[in-house]
């Protein structure tokens, strides 16, 4: 027995009403994923040009159809139509009984009954639709490309990143070439103009000429303070030269040891500002030339900086007697003592921290060469043990030199010795430093084994710099080997 | 008789004999309408409830309704196996013969009450195992089948458990549907009183007969089921089983042991009872669910968490239906797939 016209009919219009939900749902689908790929072409609107708008209509259009084509070419079983009839009507699953049972060789004679009473109920209802639309998940995102895209489509084309590099070797060798020649002063007045538009707005606003010479006020903050007071703060950067690795800023700023603190705002030294006006002031004049208002001025100044903890009151005292004296140049003089005690008061500061290199090196070079490069003074070097412990000023041994440190605070002291002949384990020292010559006598070893472990804990506990451990190890070794 | 009036003779049958229990019964009607349910499809039921509550009459006054042997046995910890099934005893013919002569214990009735089945002990409570399973008994090395129908109705106290012996697994999976006599509302209470408090007599009538019993549950088995409401019983049944792959968290949990497949077979053949009932020709979902508490509470059996936690058994079957409804392809809306 076939089941009822009624119920056929049935199970058809469901299954019809479920293909076109599908359709409806694939089709929606469809149009979000298209729109992806769209609002992607919207993007590219300039260098498409026109054809981005239409291409992406395109997109949508086809996205639409292949899901809606999907979504018809999908079977619904008429058993999955004949279970949602049932349920939609309440017919307690009548319908989808009676269909199975049906076709059933082994139906039971209640089956017949059962066909009867379901297509009965059937051509009882009433038709309607009862397959729910139900959404696609990516509808509730839908919104986003849909407004991205109309906003795309309304405003003007993104502007894209050039592929090429600008070419600063060029340009910079342009401009130095136009400053050399110095001819024509229209061509400087019209072609810096053509270089200005062709610019990008990231390099506008920099000016690396500002950076060069001594008279530029450096900010806190700012890197280029790493390279002052080095050959390099005269150079112009190069792009190109950068790119190749090959600056010697690079290699400067590989050299992590070799860099100073700038931590301790390298920028905002005392000792550094009143320099430059120092220098400012002098400006290569003559003593006779320097303005002595200017000149009270800055020694007011350093007076006032002195009453801070500063040594150099004195020598700033000297000056402005000097100064009412009319004797400009003793009181360039004291003036520069003063300088010299607040550079060496700097320096003692920041000596737990301080970096060797860069500057410093040049410095300490210029210092020793300031002071005969021997190293003999008082205070500078340990008298009878120099030359003899390694890392001392004239020693020249691997060990490298030893800090000046010692030198540049008057309340370090330090301890020199010499070995006894015949006894290795003892040593006669001496005291020096502030506390005065002090002779004592000391078990060598056993000093020196506290010292190591004082040394140690100091160099985890305190803030060494990295690459002073090393030194400061080697140095103890030493000791401990002779 | 056409299919078509059979059924309808069956609903009318089936409504005309819970009419006269209800004649004496206040309220109770799902409970009345399980127990016939139960007799139909041809298995038996255990009524649980606290003293007072109108198990024993209930099943008195069905077996008033019926045409049909009744027995009551009276449950206590000295019943032995042969006081229900019976036993061989000696007699002498009238030539002065001795032969053994078996003497029919009160299982050979169609309706037994086994009133507070929980109070015998486990060696007598397996004497019901055989009769109940195969209809038959077997006594001296000889079966004798019992009347048919046979139906067995036995009733326990879930309270007073000191001195019982609760029902091991294998009796209890006997019992097709296991039904909970709970306390009546203030209305039917009322009617209770009125009703026995008074001298007006109330007269039941046998309205069916044995052979008629017999007939309908033929007709039961005739009742088509779909295959998607075969496949959704089939998977509230293996829902029970903490084993299962698909069992649901509350399964894992709570549940030590779940249902045989005689818990199956008791969904599908009550559920076919409920749907001839109720004139239909065929089983729906619903049927399965009315039907899965009472087919599924006595076999499934809770482990320790699940007894400590006080897990009600009807809750978690409840649970598992709606576990294995939004799993299946019921409840999904088929052009998503």
């Amino acid at each position: 027995m076939t089941p009822g016209a009624a119920l056929d009919r049935l199970v058809r219009r469901v299954g019809a009403q479920v293909r076109r939900r599908r359709v409806e749902h694939h089709a929606l689908r469809g149009f979000f994923w298209a729109s992806l790929p769209a609002v992607a072409l919207l993007a590219l609107k300039g260098p498409l040009g026109p054809r981005a708008l239409p291409a992406a209509a395109a997109l949508l259009v086809a996205g639409v159809l292949l899901g809606a084509a999907w979504g018809a070419l999908k079977q619904t079983s008429r058993a999955d139509a004949a279970r949602l009839a049932d349920r939609a009507f309440g017919l307690e699953d009548r319908v989808a009984t009676a269909l199975e049972w049906a076709e059933r060789p082994d139906r039971t004679p209640l089956v017949d009954a059962l066909v009867a009473d379901a297509t009965a109920r059937v051509e009882r209802l009433e038709p309607r639709h009862i397959v729910h639309r139900i959404l696609p998940r990516e509808t509730r995102f839908l919104p986003v490309p849909l407004v991205v895209a109309l906003a795309l489509t309304l405003a003007p084309a993104l502007p894209l990143p050039s592929p090429r590099l600008p070419d600063f070797m060029g340009s910079s060798q342009e401009e130095d070439k136009d400053k050399n020649t110095g001819s024509g002063l229209l061509e400087e007045r019209s072609k810096p103009e053509a270089r200005e538009r062709l610019r990008p707005p990231a390099f506008e606003e920099r000016e690396f000429q500002a950076r060069s010479g001594a008279s530029t006020a450096s900010t806190a903050g700012d890197l280029s303070a790493v390279f002052k007071d080095t050959s390099l703060s005269s150079q112009r950067p190069d792009f190109n030269s950068f790119l190749k690795r090959g600056d010697e800023r690079l290699k400067l700023l590989e050299q992590v040891d070799r860099l100073p603190d700038l931590a301790s705002d390298f920028t905002a030294s005392q000792y550094k500002m009143v320099f430059r006006k120092s220098k400012a002031l002098s400006g290569g004049l003559r003593p006779d030339q320097i303005s002595p208002q200017k000149l009270k001025e800055l020694l007011e100044e350093m007076e006032r900086l002195g009453r801070k903890g500063g040594n150099w009151s004195g020598d700033v005292g000297e000056g402005m007697e000097a100064l009412e004296g009319g004797q400009t140049d003793k009181a360039m003089e004291a003036m520069q003592k003063a300088l010299d005690k607040m550079r060496a008061q700097e320096e003692a500061q920041r000596s737990g921290k301080g970096l060797r290199g860069g500057r410093d090196s040049e410095r300490g070079g210029g210092s020793r060469d300031r002071r005969g490069g021997e190293g003999g003074g008082e205070g500078e070097d340990f008298g009878e043990g120099e030359g003899l412990l390694p890392g001392k000023g004239k020693s020249g041994s691997p060990k490298g030199e030893a800090s000046r440190r010692l030198s540049a605070t008057p309340y370090d002291v330090g301890v020199e010795g010499e070995s006894r002949r015949g006894r290795k384990d003892g040593y006669d020292t001496n005291m020096t430093g502030r506390g005065g010559p002090m002779a004592s006598r000391l078990h060598y070893l056993g000093v020196i084994g506290q010292y190591r472990k004082l040394m140690e804990d100091a160099i985890t506990r305190e803030a060494v710099p990295r690459d002073y451990h090393s030194q400061i190890k080697d140095y103890f070794q030493a000791l401990d080997e002779r | 008789m056409t299919d078509d009036g059979r059924v309808r003779e069956f609903v009318t049958a089936f409504e005309t004999l819970r009419a006269e229990v209800e004649k004496v019964i206040v309220g109770h009607r799902e409970i009345i309408n399980h127990v016939l349910i139960g007799m139909f499809a041809g298995g038996h039921v255990l009524l649980e409830g606290v003293p007072g509550l109108g198990k024993t009459l209930l099943v008195k006054t069905l077996s008033e309704s019926l045409e049909l042997s009744f027995a009551r046995i009276q449950f206590t910890p000295d019943l032995m196996p042969a006081d229900i099934i019976g036993t061989n005893i000696i007699v002498e013919d009238a030539g002065g013969r001795k032969h053994f002569q078996f003497q029919q214990g009160p299982l050979f009735a169609h309706i037994v009450l086994a009133d507070e089945i929980n109070r015998a002990t486990p060696k007598t409570q397996s004497a019901l195992l055989e009769g109940m399973q195969e209809a038959s008994v077997t006594v001296g090395g000889v079966s004798r089948p019992l009347p048919a129908p046979f139906f067995v109705l036995a009733t326990q106290n879930p309270i007073e458990m000191e001195g019982t012996y609760p029902l091991p697994e294998a009796q209890l999976d006997r019992f097709l549907l296991k039904l909970r006599v709970r306390y009546p509302a203030i209305e039917e209470l009322n009617a209770i009183i009125d009703r026995t408090t008074q001298s007006r007599q109330v007269v039941v009538d046998r309205v069916m007969s044995g052979a008629q019993v017999l007939t309908y549950r033929e007709l039961i088995r005739e009742v088509p089921v779909a295959a998607h409401v075969r496949d959704f019983a089939s998977g509230i049944v293996m829902a029970t089983h903490p084993q299962w792959a698909d069992a649901p968290d509350v399964t894992r949990r709570f549940v030590r042991y779940g249902a045989s497949p005689r818990g199956a077979q008791a969904l599908i053949l009550g559920a076919k009872v409920r749907a001839l009932a109720e004139g239909r020709y065929n089983v729906s979902l619903e049927d399965l669910k009315a039907l899965a508490a009472p087919a599924l509470r006595h076999r499934v059996i809770l482990n320790f968490e699940g007894e400590a936690e006080g897990i009600d058994v009807d809750t978690l079957v409840s649970q598992i239906i709606e576990n294995v409804e939004t799993s299946t392809a019921q409840s999904r809306e088929p052009f998503v797939r």
